[in-house]
């Protein structure tokens, strides 16, 4: 287990590894617990500015293209707001 | 919402009551990729749940059929349903409060019987629904509100409980270890007896507040993170170090209970019915 | 009897047409136990859940004999408190489920009592009662549970049924009866009796011909859709929900929506209330069983339920052929209060097997003139007939009972 469970410093997405993910989040279900933004090793999440449907100041997804899909947001989301999922390939 | 979510949740009860940081939902997201990887039908799991903060705030969130009991009695009722419909599954989640304080009995003599159902003990280490009051599982010296001067009663496991009641599998992790908790979730589930899960999580709102000084949700999960490696970030040891892992697996090892209720309806109106044809 | 009398005899219950129609069969010397026992296998019941306690271990005894013989299951639970929780799971999975205690294992049972009432899951559980509080004596009867088993869980806002059986062959047919109350009404059935009827032996008549049961047993049928909870309806026969099934019922200890779930708005509890209460009030004539000698003309009416009432009975006849105008009224409905029988103006002597009165209090309430209601109040033991008639003698010649030892006539 690394030191600490979250990372403040994000990482630049090793080459080849990010852009083909699609994050899915779902901006009303959001209670602002900070966990995904938090456990995101690279950059892809951000805090909105306006108050969501059930009264908080959620996250939204601001740099999807950096995501390389290790899933810890999707794991550790506590209110089923997060899905990662292959982009479809490009034709 | 995720697709999960939408495959076996139900849509009415999410969000759910859970306070912003809590674990219960994320422990929820791990049942129900155990489920899923499991290819079991929703019809076929009946969700089972008591009082408390795991009770209300996971109760009706399953889209199937789903019950939350009087506190502490989750598996008395189980062990009548699980008799009048042996073929499903049940998941009966419930909090350290209603398993291992009041509702302790219960689960020590579900386990004595192997009981075919999989609990699942979602434990923040304290009374979270009514303002955050010591259990029998928070850690020693903590400040709680109803410990101002640190808990002085000693603590125990669950998982020791049940594992010398007779449970036929038993395993503990915390809910930084999500991997784990899926998988032993699937063992647990393939085990035709009692199975008992015991997964620590946080409670920033209150334990947070009264143990850790801070409702940051971050501080909590960092606290459960540090107790399961027994390792804070910067090398010292932490308070505690949990013992996580599979504790005892005889999966499938003992007669389950419904079963052997349903051997001796069996043999007994057999032989009754033998008994009338000669008289 | 004499001819006058037995012609105001008057036994108001569905086993009069029953007995009346049932022919075949066999006649035992049996026990309240056995014969309670039978009449649960009778009516469907295949799973018991309880703690043996006296008297009411011969139940648990019996019934683990019979229910695997007929397909069903006893399990003997860690305390009365799982039990009846056991019963309220088993019976929410489609079997016809029933408990049987005494008082110490009855108070365990009022956190099950509000799960199964307020979920409306049927089941019938049996109070053989004895003297208290708590263990008191333990091989004597009493009646200390009237309010309790009307008063059976916490937080008010329901109605429940409680019925009382005088004999061995009574409790037989009462305990399909309570059976089959609890599936039409989708609640608890309490047959509140005493260590008394519980273990004395008596002629019982025991059908034995299935078509002839089949006609009088209500079945279980399984409610497979929405509404889960008609709240706001006081309609009965409605079939009970089921888990198992898939329908997605959720069954908990809240406040509830018809589709079970828990929500926090006072038009919900208003509509959950409306159908807890109202399905049985607006529906007592269903309900109503009691037995009656001589009311027409009796200036002084003895009150009574359960073992009691058998000497009462006999206390009444004798003070007739003494020329006291008495009568006679055994209630068999306890709850919800027949108060429709307490509407003549007479005087109302209320024997019962407790000091701190209770069945008094409901006759002061519900008769015209609290003041013309006496207490006969006894305890471990039965009251006897000369008690009983110098009692009723008393009230008719001089308005008032003569003191008498163990008798307790205060009521504050």
């Amino acid at each position: 287990m690394a030191a600490t469970l979250f990372r403040d410093e994000k990482i630049q997405p090793a080459p080849g590894k990010a852009g083909k993910w699609a994050v899915l989040l779902d901006e009303d279900m959001c209670k602002a617990c900070s966990f995904c933004l938090a456990i995101c090793p690279v950059d892809v999440f951000a805090w909105r500015t306006s108050t969501n449907k059930i009264g908080w100041v959620p996250i939204r997804v601001a740099h999807e293209e950096n995501c390389i899909g290790c899933m810890h947001c999707f794991q550790i989301c506590p209110d089923f707001c997060i899905d990662v999922v292959p982009k479809a390939p490009r034709p | 919402m995720t697709r999960l979510a939408e495959k076996y949740l139900r849509p009415s009860q999410i969000p759910t009551k859970a306070c912003h940081g809590c674990g219960i939902g994320m422990i929820e997201n791990w049942i129900l990729q155990a489920i899923d990887e499991l290819a079991i039908d929703k019809q076929d799991i009946v969700f089972g749940t008591g009082i408390g903060c795991v009770g209300r705030q996971t109760f009706a969130t399953w889209g199937g059929d789903n019950f939350g009991g009087t506190h502490g009695r989750a598996l008395a009722i189980a062990t009548g349903l699980k008799l009048a419909q042996p073929d499903k599954k049940y998941i009966v989640v419930v909090g350290d409060g209603d398993a291992a304080s009041i509702g302790t009995s219960h689960l020590i003599h579900a386990a004595r019987r192997n009981l075919g159902v999989t609990v699942v003990c979602e434990d923040n280490m304290v009374y979270g629904s009514t303002g955050g009051q010591f259990s029998p599982t928070t850690p020693s010296n903590s400040i709680t509100n109803s410990s101002p001067y640190g808990m002085t009663e000693p603590n125990f496991d669950p998982c020791d409980i049940v594992k010398a009641a007779g449970a036929t599998f038993v395993a503990e992790t915390s809910v930084v270890q999500w991997h784990q908790t899926i998988k032993v979730l699937k063992l647990a589930l393939q085990n035709d007896g009692f199975s008992f899960v015991h997964v620590r999580f946080p409670c920033n709102e209150n334990f947070g507040s009264y143990a850790l000084g801070s409702r940051d949700t971050k501080k909590s999960l960092e606290w459960i993170w540090e107790n399961t490696k027994g390792q804070k970030a910067n090398g010292e040891p932490s308070g505690h170090k949990w013992e996580t892992g599979i504790k005892h697996d005889a999966s499938n090892s003992r007669p389950e209970f419904s079963k052997l209720m349903r051997g001796l309806a069996e043999r007994v109106g057999k032989e009754t019915r033998q008994r009338e044809l000669a008289v | 009897m004499n001819e006058t009398l037995a012609a105001s005899h008057r036994l108001v219950a569905p086993w009069v047409d029953w007995a009346a129609r049932i022919k075949q069969g066999k006649w035992l010397l049996e026990t309240g136990t056995y014969a309670l026992t039978e009449g649960a296998i009778a009516a469907g019941c295949r799973f018991f859940g309880g703690y043996p306690i006296t008297p009411a271990t011969e139940i648990a005894e019996n019934i683990s004999k019979r229910l695997p013989m007929v397909g069903g299951y006893y399990v003997q639970a860690e305390d009365e408190l799982a039990g009846m929780h056991m019963c309220a799971g088993a019976s929410l999975g489609g079997l016809k489920a029933m408990t049987a205690t005494s008082g110490p294992g009855f108070t365990l049972m009022h956190d099950a009592y509000g799960w199964a009432i307020t979920n409306e899951i049927p089941m019938v559980v049996v109070d053989a009662m004895r003297v208290g509080p708590i263990s008191g004596i333990t091989g004597a009867p009493g009646q200390g549970e009237f309010y309790v088993a009307r008063y059976c869980t916490h937080g008010g806002n329901f109605e429940t049924i409680v019925l009382s059986p005088n004999s061995v062959q009574e409790i037989y047919w009462m305990a399909i009866d309570a059976f089959n109350l609890a599936e039409r009404f989708r609640t608890v059935v309490t047959i509140l009796t005493d260590q008394v009827v519980a273990d004395m032996q008596e002629d019982l008549f025991l059908p034995d011909d299935p078509a002839a049961l089949a006609s009088v047993v209500v079945p279980r049928r399984n409610n497979l859709a929405m509404p889960f909870f008609p709240v706001g309806s006081s309609e009965i026969d409605v079939a009970p929900n089921i888990v198992g099934r898939g329908t997605g019922v959720c069954v908990s200890t809240y406040t509830h929506t018809p589709e079970g779930y828990d929500i926090e708005d006072m038009d919900a509890q208003w509509a959950q209330t409306e159908r807890l209460i109202n399905k049985i009030r607006h529906n007592k004539a269903e309900l109503l069983r009691y037995e009656a000698i001589g009311l027409e003309d009796a200036n002084v009416i003895a009150v009574a339920y359960g073992a009691p009432s058998r000497t009462v009975k006999t206390a009444v006849l004798e003070a007739r052929r003494r020329g006291v105008r008495a009568g006679f009224l055994r209630l068999i409905t306890l709850w919800p209060f027949p108060d429709q029988l307490f509407e003549r103006d007479a005087s109302y002597l209320v024997c019962e097997l407790n000091y701190d009165g209770q069945l008094v209090r409901e006759v002061m309430r519900a008769a015209p003139d609290k003041n013309k209601v006496h207490f006969m109040g006894k305890s471990a033991e039965l009251h006897t007939v000369a008690e009983v008639c110098a009692g009723l003698e008393g009230i008719a010649q001089a308005g008032r009972m003569p003191p008498q030892p163990h008798i307790w006539t205060e009521v504050r």
